[in-house]
């Protein structure tokens, strides 16, 4: 029943000299690439380079929140896409990603947040994916946790239920999708940092590691919230991100409390309650770019605030946890998925900040058909760098958002 | 992490004290219209470097003085210049 | 029980009982008693049931590392019994138990092991798909320990400090009293953290140590009473550090006791150093059922004894690999225990006192043995010696077992400030590889035994620290260093890991139920590090995290991946441990809370519109009033205004001065417009843009005299925008004054046909049309002689005056206004009413009409922009960049073709004809009475934007099929020409 099949790969496979496609960073989006490419594209030489370990990054450290319920009709289909291939996934990777369908609740703690919440309520439903406006009562009725004081800072008007969302199992998805393509093929290189891209005649033409450099004419740097970082350091390419850390924690494990992940944008909070019976929750970021991943002192205290006043019960509930990862944001809360341009071969896959879990599966596998044919499919042209040069914001935030001085 | 600035009024402070300005790009180029390119590098663009960087803040809740610092991204550390630790 | 009651370092009090009820029994414990000491007096031995196997569990450690002994107290569930004191009426009960902890029906849940490997979630369950939805509800219902109920509500005080110190002592044994002692004797203020109701550290409940003259209790009592009446030194007891920053900040909580205003108290300070001396525990030796209830650290034994009076066991065994754990042997011995043997890995480098005392007490002593394994189900029956190289062993019936490996330091507070730990092949510790400026550790933390040796290295580490502080003592600092160095260094203890085996009930973290098993099954799928091990079975992610299994953890692994070498060595195979991440120990959320201040403004006439009726809205940091109806249907408000006069407190509003030389400049750079053109006496509506082009703000500004301006700004934006003009002029070097008077201003808009007739009254100044006309402003008097600059405006529609009072008066004014639009049909009106209003005459809100990316062209109000002024304003490039783009989302009036419906605000306008269906959104929509119409402003691409063009509005209520007819129609809506309001 139980074989003594690897998940990971124990050790590494031999660095070979050429590969007809290196992905940089072994994260969620690079192993559904790789994932991807092999399956659908019979491309298997195929080297995904990661520096530390898989699931290091971003895709260790999320607090696995899935959902469709995005505001504009450019970013929707795409995540409905990854959320309709959690269970396509655990088939094929034969891996459990635990995907649990509990739905999401977003409150709403004024006029202005009800409104906000119709329009992306409409637009979901509108492509078919199914969102709810609640009034506070109703939304009571699914927490009961939750504090209905008129009294408090931000009181409840009511919720946008988004019942297809839920939680999926982060680590699953890291090592399933590296199982399933290791088995293909995929040479998932640990401890093995990029150090910078080759290129010639503005062709890229090799990866250069401490092993020295692999030939191969595509290159995909998705290293999450290094990515920006990478890209201008080994191509000078200036991308319009701030790396911030956001931080999670989790409670002491509980019998089951909460049923559905609960979000607040006014009290700057999120949390579900993971199998395990642990509170995670999360939300904030400091605003100034930095790279640590370490917690900060004020940022325990304020989510102890928000959720005791939310959830009054939390408060004889205890922190357990936390930690923290980068989130690499973009102006207008969308992410940037491009290649070929400015360096023929090179790809990029970032800007997905805090909400990179969700997306990875369909990601994956539009980037893999972006590598395989050369050409952008239609589903990520929106998604372009130049769409920042040409004042075309995606308006995936109605509110200003307010990391950079520029609003 | 944690993070403390010195402000050049007001001396090292709690980094909540202040608000980040962005990498600092220089002036505003000059001219009379920039092309889109231009544009764009001078108020989307950044380098992201995982290392010393300079960078304008404000003395929000203090003084009111926007100024730059060098800080290191890594460690979260205000640095004297592009080397030693202030 | 029977307690020893003559003993020196006790700390129970047993002249004075304290009640309390466990499980509807009641029983009795003494002051001083933690929770966990009065149940284990009272002979509860089975505690808890663990996490997936229901095995049940007993007092291990004392000081919370495990989830065994959590419980569930006055309703509050998970509380950890070891470190919580018995207050009175108690009411306790054991968790995650079907039954009772004692008899769970649950138990057989540890014969399933074989089923549940490593990860086994992973694995299986998935097949079939519909086979997971139901186990993933059944596994939510098994898992999680302790239940709280949804209308819980925490009872007690919390309370906040910000000490301010220039070295902060954690922890208050012997090394880090002497190190208190230390820096205040060179001038420093000092702040001395200890998590136990008590100074002493681990020389409070011993009596021996070679070669000290001075029992060790008696050595912390003299230590703790110097420490104690130190003015320069600030001892909190009962008060764990929880989190240790960068650049030293450091977190910590107090528990309340009984004479404390508080339950909880967070403590956070930022002292220039910090020296950790938080000492060491013992590392649990792994065997098999090395959990049971019965089997506990040989220090916990000894505590229980010499603190609580309390003797753990009829019959011990000892299987140690420290000269720690043969003292706590013979001193149990000693007070009564029967010994019926000692186990110790080590083969040589015991202490010679500490063996001859064994002998001359006539306990058998086995050097290079440890327990292989223990009998019994509900407790320790017997025990299964062996020598390490496995070739004898020996089974002692008993019913305490006292074992531990060796010593692990507790390094999480040092670890939280200089980052990852490596091993050292010396201690057998995972010590800092490298230490930040102004943090220092001394004691048993370094794996220093001897009681001399641990009190030079305080004495050293105070030092160090009041010479970085920068007093005058690296010489004294050095010489103790010398001394230190001088002296013999303490016996290691081993390095032992674990006899050979499947290790199938050997666990290495208990709140997880993790087994020795799962590291190897972990190990084998390919996960290599700790880190991932951890993830991947879970240990170390309990209440515990990784007390237990953190420094075993990488031992297992390093002896999984070298299966060939001697276990006792594999230094330099040994990975680093998990990231330890505060908190260190689990905190109340109410205890991180503290006492919470939101904070909120009111504007000077708030109890004035209370009193009128008012229902506020939070607006940001402000209390607004929303409106004065019954409910949200203001059209009586509404109506009022178009027919009467209505008042509107606006004192939210931005309300700015700059002045100076280049004051002027400074509004061009921000400002859209030309400002240059301001005429005097005039009004001049202006917006801001970002550098996208896109509206953040707009308002008035007015010249109120030489290089002297006064602007207004919306209520959202007021408290960012002396930081945004000077951020966009920092290049400049200008010359201005910026001043923020929102606060000191209060403004009332006075509105509606009978506007004029009211302030008349209040005034003598000619507020005529011909005096004073539409888009003008004038300073004048009310009677009383109340200073007012007024402003006539038009936001709603109507003849309206906005009166900028100084705040001091606002409530006179109101007062007064209100008094003399009696006669007039005077009445107050809220924002609500004002949205109605405003949309009526087509003015957007910016957030409401607008999205992030909607730049000023995108609402027809290029006419605030000038595109030739000699300062570049601040989103020119962007506007003219994106003025050729066909592309954009354009504000339009909308008017739905049956007057009837009104559909939500932010309801979305579509086009199944096209490839992106969705062409916009609706802002404001609202049912007009003045108009008899349902009137509103929308965001639509381009091509939907000629007047007359038919949009289907989609609500998201009903079906997607489900739309409403709109027009697009020109603005605005109401009194087209504006002759309202210049009136
Ligand atoms: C606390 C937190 C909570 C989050 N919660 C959610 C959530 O609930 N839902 C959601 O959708 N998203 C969430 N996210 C976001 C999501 O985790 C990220 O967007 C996503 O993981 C990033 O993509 P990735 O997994 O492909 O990259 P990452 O996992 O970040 O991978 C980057 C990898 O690149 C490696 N690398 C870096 N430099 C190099 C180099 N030079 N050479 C080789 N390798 C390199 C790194 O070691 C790292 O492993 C959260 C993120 C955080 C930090
Ligand atoms: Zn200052």
């Amino acid at each position: 029943m139980f074989g003594a099949k690897h998940i990971l790969p124990k050790g590494n496979p031999p660095l070979e000299s050429a590969y007809d496609a290196v992905l940089i960073g072994g994260g969620l989006h690079n192993l559904a690439t790789a994932w991807f490419l092999a399956k659908e594209h019979n491309m298997n030489r195929v080297a995904v380079l990661e520096k530390n370990y898989i699931g290091y990054g971003g895709a260790g450290r999320n607090t696995a929140i899935v959902r469709a319920n995005q505001r504009t009709q450019k970013n929707i289909p795409l995540y409905k896409e990854a959320l309709d291939l959690w269970p396509v996934l655990t088939r094929e990777l034969d891996f459990n990603l635990m995907f649990y369908n509990c739905g999401n609740l977003n409150l709403l703690h004024s006029e202005a947040a009800v409104k906000a919440a119709r329009t992306n309520i409409a637009t979901a439903k509108f492509l078919g994916v199914e969102s709810h406006l609640l009034d506070a009562a109703e939304t009571a009725k699914r927490v009961p946790a939750l504090n209905l004081s008129q009294k408090i800072t931000h009181p409840i008007h009511g919720a946008m239920y988004h019942p297809p969302g839920g939680i999926v199992r982060h680590d699953a998805v890291v090592w399933g999708l590296a199982k399933g393509a290791a088995e293909k093929g995929v040479h998932i290189h640990q401890q093995t940092e990029a150090l910078g891209i080759a290129t010639k005649n503005g062709r890229v033409t090799g990866v250069k590691t401490p092993a020295g450099t692999i030939y191969t004419p595509r290159v995909l740097v998705s290293a999450g919230g290094y990515t920006a970082g990478l890209l201008y350091h080994m191509l000078k390419i200036k991308m319009p991100i701030s790396v911030l850390t956001i931080q999670a924690m989790v409670t002491q494990p509980l019998k089951p409390l909460l049923d559905h992940v609960v979000s607040s944008g006014a009290y700057h909070v999120y949390a579900n309650q993971t199998l395990k019976g642990e509170i995670a929750t999360g939300a904030h970021m400091d605003p100034w770019p930095n790279y640590t991943t370490q917690t900060t002192a004020g940022y325990i205290k304020h989510q102890a605030e928000a959720l005791v006043e939310l959830m009054p019960c939390l408060a004889g509930v205890k922190f357990m946890r936390s930690w923290a990862g980068l989130a690499d944001m973009t102006p207008d809360m969308a992410p940037i998925m491009d290649g070929n341009d400015p360096v023929e071969g090179v790809y990029m896959n970032c800007g997905w900040g805090y909400f990179g879990f969700k997306s990875c599966s369909a990601t994956g596998r539009y980037m893999a058909r972006f590598l395989a044919t050369g050409k952008c499919p239609d589903r990520l042209k929106p998604f372009a760098l130049a769409r920042f040069k040409n004042h075309r914001l995606m308006g995936e935030t109605a509110a200003l958002v307010n990391y950079t001085p520029d609003n | 992490m944690s993070l403390l600035i010195h402000c050049p009024i007001c001396g090292r402070r709690n980094g909540y004290e202040f608000r980040y300005g962005g990498e600092d790009k220089g002036a505003y180029p000059a001219g009379r219209s920039l092309t889109p390119e231009a544009w764009y590098e001078y108020v989307h663009a950044n380098t992201c470097s995982a290392g010393v960087v300079a960078e304008w803040w404000c003395h929000r809740h203090g003084c009111g003085l926007w100024f730059t610092i060098f800080r290191d991204t890594r460690t979260n550390r205000q640095v004297l210049e592009h080397g030693g630790r202030s | 029980m029977k307690r020893l009651t003559s003993l020196p370092t006790l700390r129970v009090d047993v002249g004075r009982p304290v009640p309390f009820v466990y499980k509807n029994q009641t029983g009795r414990g003494f002051k001083g008693d933690t929770i966990a000491t009065a149940l284990y007096a009272a002979g509860v031995r089975i505690f808890s049931r663990s996490l997936k196997y229901h095995r049940p569990r007993g007092l291990f450690s004392l000081d919370g590392e495990s989830s065994n002994t959590m419980m569930t107290v006055n309703g509050v569930p998970n509380v950890r019994t070891e470190t919580t004191l018995l207050a009175e009426g108690a009411m306790i009960r054991d968790q995650n138990a079907i039954f009772t902890a004692r008899n769970d029906l649950l138990g057989f849940m540890d014969r399933l092991d074989r089923f549940m490997p490593a990860g086994f979630y992973y694995e299986t369950m998935h097949k079939p798909a519909s086979l997971w939805p139901v186990a993933a509800k059944m596994v939510r219902k098994a898992a999680g320990l302790g239940r709280i109920a949804p209308d819980f509500r925490f009872s007690g005080a919390c309370d906040e400090m910000y000490p301010a110190a220039d070295l902060c002592v954690i922890g208050g044994g012997p090394a880090g009293m002497e190190a208190a002692l230390a820096a205040a004797d060179q001038g420093l203020r000092v702040i001395l953290l200890e998590a136990r109701p008590w100074l002493g550290g681990s020389f409070d409940y011993r009596e021996r140590g070679s070669g000290e003259d001075a029992p060790l209790y008696r050595q912390a009592a003299d230590l703790a009473s110097r420490v104690s009446t130190r003015a320069a030194i600030r001892v909190f007891t009962r008060t764990a550090m929880v989190g240790g920053y960068s650049d030293n900040l450091v977190t910590a909580v107090t528990e309340g006791g009984p004479d404390d205003p508080f339950d909880y108290r967070y403590l956070e300070m930022r002292p220039r150093a910090v020296v950790v001396a938080t000492g060491s525990r013992e590392r649990p030796l792994i065997f098999e059922n090395n959990e049971r209830p019965g089997v506990m650290l040989p220090d916990c034994a000894l505590r229980l004894a010499r603190t609580y009076g309390i003797l753990a066991g009829r019959e011990a065994v000892f299987s140690v690999g420290h000269d720690l754990g043969l003292e706590a042997a013979l001193d149990l011995s000693e007070l009564g225990l029967p010994v019926r043997a000692v186990a110790d890995v080590r083969t040589k480098g015991h202490d010679p006192a500490l063996v001859r005392g064994l002998a001359d007490r006539r306990i058998p002593f086995y050097p290079g043995w440890a327990a292989a394994a223990v009998e019994g189900k509900k407790g320790v029956k017997s025990v299964r010696l062996a020598s390490c190289d496995g070739g004898q062993y020996r089974i002692l019936t008993c019913d305490l077992l006292a074992a531990a490996a060796g010593h692990t330091p507790a390094v999480e507070p040092l670890s939280l400030f200089c980052g990852p730990l490596a091993y050292d092949g010396q201690t057998g510790y995972f010590l800092p590889r490298t230490y930040p400026a102004g943090v220092f550790a001394a004691g048993r933390i370094y794996g220093l035994e001897a009681p001399q040796n641990i009190r030079i290295s305080g004495r050293v580490a105070g030092l160090d620290a009041a010479a970085f502080c920068g007093a005058d003592c690296r010489g004294a600092a050095d010489a103790h260093r010398n001394e230190l160095a001088a002296l013999p260094m303490g016996r290691p203890a081993s390095k032992w890991v674990a006899f050979p085996g499947p290790w199938r009930k050997h666990f290495v973290d208990f709140d997880e139920d993790v087994t020795g098993k799962h590291i190897r099954q972990a190990v084998g799928r390919g996960f290599g590090v700790p880190e991932l091990i951890k993830r991947f079975t879970a240990a170390g992610t309990g209440p515990g995290q990784g007390g237990i299994s953190g420094h075993n953890l990488p031992l297992l692994v390093a002896a999984i991946k070298n299966p060939s070498r001697d276990r006792t060595d594999i230094h330099g195979t040994v990975p680093a441990p998990t990231t330890v991440r505060p908190p260190l120990r689990p905190v109340f959320l109410a205890a991180y809370a503290g006492s919470g201040r939101e904070m909120v403004k009111r504007t000077p006439v708030h109890d004035a519109q209370a009193w009128e009726g008012a229902v506020f809205r939070r607006v940001g940091v402000w209390h607004r009033a929303r409106y004065f109806s019954a409910d949200l249907d203001v059209s009586e408000e509404v109506d009022n205004v178009r027919t009467n006069v209505g008042m509107l407190d606006a004192s939210t509003l931005g309300c700015f001065r700059i002045f100076g030389p280049d004051a002027l400049s400074a509004l061009q750079r921000v400002y859209a417009g030309d400002m240059s053109k301001i005429k005097d006496g005039r009004v001049k509506y202006a917006a801001m843009c970002n550098h996208d082009g896109c509206v953040i703000d707009d308002g008035v500004v007015i010249r109120i005299g030489e290089n002297d301006y006064m602007f207004t700004t919306s209520t959202g934006r007021a408290g960012e925008t002396v930081e945004w003009i000077r951020y966009h002029t920092r290049f400049d070097n200008w010359d201005f004054h910026l001043v923020n008077q929102t606060d000191g201003t209060g403004v009332i808009n006075l509105a509606g046909p009978r506007a004029r007739d009211v302030l008349e009254r209040v005034t003598d100044a000619d507020v005529s049309n011909q005096a004073f006309s539409f888009g003008c402003w004038k300073d004048f008097s009310l009677s009383g002689g109340i200073p007012v600059r007024c402003l006539r405006l038009g936001f709603v529609g109507e003849l309206s005056f906005e009166l900028n009072i100084p705040a001091s008066y606002m409530q006179a004014a109101w007062d007064m206004l209100r008094k003399a639009g009696s006669g007039f049909g005077l009445r107050p009106f809220g924002v609500e009413a004002q949205n109605i209003l405003r949309l009526e005459k087509g003015h957007v809100i910016l957030g409401q009409e607008s999205e992030q990316r909607t730049n000023l062209l995108d609402l027809n109000m290029g006419f605030l922009f000038s595109r030739d002024k000699d300062i570049r304003p601040v989103g020119a490039d962007a506007l003219l960049q994106a003025e050729k783009d066909a592309g954009r989302l354009t504000l339009v009036g909308i008017r739905m073709t049956d007057s009837s419906c009104v559909p939500p605000d932010g309801s979305i306008l579509v086009d199944d004809q096209v490839v992106d269906p969705v062409i916009g959104y609706v802002g404001t929509i609202r049912k007009s009475r003045a108009l008899d119409a349902v009137v509103g402003m929308a965001l639509v691409e381009r091509a939907w934007t000629a007047e007359g063009t038919r949009l289907a509005v989609y609500d998201g209520g009903g079906e997607p099929s489900e739309r409403h007819d709109a027009t697009v129609v020109r603005m605005p809506f109401y009194d087209p020409e504006g002759i309202r309001m210049r009136m």
